[in-house]
């Protein structure tokens, strides 16, 4: 077997020779099991173990990188060299930093790591997924297909150490419960899911999941296009969510610096409506992009990034916050360990108003409730904030929902957007995680959002 | 890769509680990746994936296993582990691996490893000055550029024993254009299943050309109307509306389990009579191909819909199980994470007989989608939607005014009988699909074709 902290302290002091000013080594290892359960039998199931090292190192301020999932005889010359040659190709001035065990540094201390979840056998979550793949086809009997009934579990854990003194160490597990609802009705078919993300499954509820999929999918039977035009439109929490995370690379300092994002100059500007917070917190108690540092190792802080429709921070690593002359933000991020460093939002929300969403649909004469929205990877552009994208929804007709609504596209910018909500909801949700971040929003509404139909 | 008589244990312990099939699948890949920003290279990674998955049937059920942890002790401790998922009483079978030497249809001439990256970043700037230079208009440029190289090999509990190697090269520019304070992006790329050889002559200057001619063209353009129009979609990259719109569904992953629009549907006409739609991963040297698929199978020349009449889906090993189908060399995977299942590999309308100046001329008010952007599907109701990178009105059978920001939306079984007119000019362009067994190169390609009535979703504001 290899033994982890010698080939960590032979990279770490063979760098030096190697020519490396400075450098550091991060190593991650996950484990994961999932399951899906179709018909009454298990389908799928699968176990993995993963492993992957990172090497970087720094000479005259440029940093190189390098990685491997394969330790042999040759790794470490192997990493060493490819992180030099890397190093070699980079032209670009910026300066490189490696983060230093600074005196009187303080790590927010956040337990992510559940002991109770490992206890938890395989049988019982076969049993949950049986029970809510039952539990959704007896709801209704135009529920046809359950496409994917699935729960997976995993733990991950990586540890940062470099040759300025830094040794960080953090783990963390989680479970994850998925359900794919498809309904029909006169040879109609509707789609919707249902998640459970947390590492205590004890407030994983197969029942509700079943029924919250089954019913979302059922309402939308009928669904019809609507009039081009403009329209008062609620959007959904999870729902904005999910524009707000396709959107949230707009935050980073790095497309600010690099001049592609619209935020650019907008520090201490009002780019939103004055009910709008956005806040970026990762210190939240089970959610799951907490941390208590980031992937530089620098300590992780809760901020306001938007507070009352004025933009205060971008969010930052070491080396946009050296180039702006701030302080780093803790957002470092790596996409995994083949990926250098970029920057993403933790656990990033706009913060709760106190309406609630039937006051909201009550107050509106002719409008559209927006459940989700699709094509986020594709039918937007975060160069310019404008969107078209396919929507599913309820049309509002005298402060009630009247019809379900399919076939539509909803379009606009961003920026706009957020200048024209006019109420913030009480039902704050976060959608699907996302890499490291995770994005949640109250139902909003906007006075008048583009929607084409017929 | 590993030593053959640890292979063999492997499978014994994977075939221990009864499965009736058991596959090994070793990769050992190595990646590079540069980008350019603003003249300057800014990122050069590069690394090493290795690892192993084991998977095992018995019926309709399917266990997947994977680690880079490739002791023997591991392999057979995590293989007996995937078995126990069987819960049945120990057998012993031997298996006889027979070797099966895999044809090479895709030859290489520069493998990335004996490329220098000075080369590659040499290239990667002149792109960069083709497109920034393209006009003063554009006022950022980025470049990607990626190769890899990986073996693979698979046996499995059948004998088979094959090995393959996996050579892909890309480039990708993107532009951004700047006026007013606005911004508009343009990209292009080019890749293939070679290795430095595709970009023998100039062909990234030409790409350089087509990222920073979208992005002009775009930041000069108005905000596209809304409604429900007539659009003719050009050749190459719009093929990805085939792609999206009914390609998914007819992925045995979804046809399996009946989540499709498609299912049973083989021998009905799901089509206009003027579409047939072909995927194909035996092409020399596309960027979609390989000598065999990801469970070792060969890849195959498999027609989906001929005339509009639904003739085929693609079908992997475990889904043909359900559905009582032969596989169609159709099953890929991204990488040894992933259990493998049934991929698009080449995938494209075939040429028509329409010329694009008889489509276009044909058409009295629409929208012409010369560029596509990206997009993406829901299999089980067919809905679609996807981005028109660049777009112009049609009037009068006139291309009139270019317009940014449409997204096309529909069902993708309305769509296929709504294609009116098809082209004779068929090209491909290249992406990566992204769906459950991972991210994996694909071609998408057609000729110019017109459909009839799509919703288009502009972002101009209704008035």
């Amino acid at each position: 077997m290899v033994n982890m902290n010698e080939i960590i302290n032979e990279l770490l002091v063979k760098s030096k020779k190697f020519g490396f000013d400075e450098a550091e080594v991060m190593i991650k290892d996950d484990k994961n099991f999932e399951t899906t359960v179709y018909k009454g039998e298990i389908d799928n199931y699968s176990i993995s173990e993963n492993f992957g090292l990172s090497f970087r190192g720094i000479k005259n301020n440029i940093m190189g990188y390098s990685y491997t999932e394969k330790l042999d005889e040759n790794s470490v010359e192997m990493l060493l060299e490819n992180a030099m040659n890397n190093l070699k190709n980079i032209d670009s001035k910026d300066q490189e930093f490696l983060f230093g065990n600074e005196e009187n540094l303080e790590y927010v201390k956040i337990n992510q790591y559940n002991e109770k979840l490992n206890e938890v056998s395989n049988e019982r979550k076969i049993e949950i997924l049986k029970k809510m793949e039952k539990t959704a086809f007896e709801y209704d009997k135009r529920v046809k297909s359950i496409n994917y009934c699935l729960f997976e579990n995993g733990e991950t854990s990586h540890r940062i150490k470099n040759t300025l003194g830094l040794d960080l160490y953090e783990k963390s597990n989680l479970s994850f419960c998925f359900l794919n609802v498809g309904v029909e009705e006169n040879g109609e078919m509707q789609s919707a899911h249902s998640i459970f993300v947390g590492n205590d499954i004890n407030f994983l509820n197969e029942k509700e999941l079943a029924y919250e999929a089954a019913d979302k999918a059922i309402k939308l039977i009928g669904a019809e296009t609507i009039e081009s035009d403009n329209y008062p439109v609620i959007i959904e929490n999870k729902t904005f969510a999910s524009l707000l995370q396709a959107f949230s690379p707009i935050f980073s300092a790095e497309q600010v610096q690099k001049g592609t994002s619209l935020l650019k100059d907008k520090i201490n500007c009002k780019i939103a409506a004055s009910n709008i917070s956005i806040i970026d917190n990762p210190h939240m108690k089970g959610k799951i992009a907490s941390a208590s540092f980031d992937a530089e190792g620098v300590p992780t802080k809760y901020k306001e990034v938007i507070k009352n429709g004025v933009l205060t921070t971008y969010l930052h690593n070491m080396k946009t916050a050296y180039i702006g002359n701030v302080k780093p933000t803790g957002n470092a991020t790596r996409g995994s360990y083949k990926s250098s460093i970029g920057i993403s939002p933790s656990n990033f929300y706009v913060e709760n108003g106190n309406v609630t969403k039937d006051d909201m649909i009550s107050e509106i004469e002719k409008g559209l409730l927006i459940v989700s929205l699709e094509g986020l990877h594709a039918g937007l552009n975060s160069v310019s904030g404008d969107f078209s994208l396919s929507a599913k929804g309820f049309l509002i007709e005298n402060g009630k929902i009247i019809r379900p609504v399919n076939q539509i596209t909803v379009s606009g910018n961003f920026l706009e957007l957020l200048k024209n909500v006019k109420t913030v909801g009480n039902d704050l949700d976060f959608t699907m995680p996302s890499g490291s971040s995770l994005v949640g929003s109250p139902s909003l509404r906007v006075d008048k959002l583009t929607v084409s139909g017929n | 890769m590993i030593k053959r008589n640890i292979i063999n244990n492997v499978l014994d312990a994977a075939m221990s509680r009864g499965g009736d099939f058991a596959e090994i699948f070793i990769e050992d890949r190595f990646n590079t990746a540069i980008s350019l920003s603003s003249g300057d290279i800014e990122k050069s990674l590069s690394g090493r994936d290795f690892g192993v998955g084991i998977r095992i049937f018995k019926g309709l059920k399917s266990i997947y296993v994977y680690t880079n942890n490739v002791e023997e002790e591991n392999l057979i401790k995590l293989a007996k582990e995937a078995a126990l998922g069987l819960k049945k009483e120990d057998v012993n079978k031997k298996i006889e691996l027979m070797k099966i030497e895999v044809k090479n249809n895709h030859i290489i001439r520069k493998y990335p490893a004996s490329v220098l990256s000075s080369e590659k970043i040499e290239l990667m700037k002149r792109a960069y000055n083709k497109a920034n230079q393209y006009d003063e208009l554009i006022k950022q440029v980025k470049v990607n550029y990626m190769d890899y190289d990986k073996k693979i090999m698979i046996v499995n509990s059948e004998g088979l024993n094959k090995t393959d190697r996996r050579t892909r090269s890309r480039i990708f520019v993107t532009s951004i254009a700047e006026k007013d304070g606005e911004m508009q992006t343009g990209s292009d790329s080019i890749g293939a299943h070679k290795g430095f050889e595709l970009y023998d002559g100039e062909v990234v200057d030409d790409v350089a050309i087509e990222a920073s001619r979208v992005a002009k063209a775009m930041i000069l353009a108005d905000k596209c109307p809304s409604g429900k129009m007539d659009v003719v979609i050009d050749n190459g990259f719009g093929g990805v509306i085939f792609h999206e719109a009914c390609g998914h569904g007819l992925e045995a992953t979804s046809v399996a389990k009946g989540n499709s629009v498609f299912a049973g549907k083989l021998g009905e006409k799901v089509a206009s009579e003027i579409v047939t739609a072909i995927d194909d991963g035996t092409l020399k040297n596309e960027w979609g191909s390989s000598n065999i698929d990801d469970e070792g199978n060969p890849t195959t020349k498999n027609i989906l819909i001929e005339n509009g009449i639904l003739k085929n889906y693609m079908v992997d090993k475990f889904n043909g199980r359900r559905m009582e189908m032969r596989a169609t060399g159709s099953s890929r995977r991204q990488s040894y994470k992933y259990a493998p299942t049934s991929r698009m590999t080449n995938t494209y309308i075939a040429n028509g007989k329409s010329t694009k100046e008889e489509i276009i001329k044909n058409t009295e008010n629409g929208l012409f989608a010369r560029k596509m952007g990206g997009g993406s599907v829901n299999p089980m109701t067919g809905e679609f939607n996807f981005s028109v990178m660049e777009g112009y009105i049609i009037k009068n059978g006139k291309i009139e005014r270019p317009v940014r920001g449409a997204s096309l939306i529909g069902k993708g079984s309305e769509v296929l009988n709504r294609i009116d007119m098809v082209g004779n000019n068929f090209k491909f362009g290249q992406g990566m699909c992204g769906s459950i067994s991972g991210s994996i190169p694909v071609n998408v390609g057609q000729p110019t074709i017109r459909v009839k009535d799509i919703t288009v979703g502009g972002v101009k504001e209704a008035k």
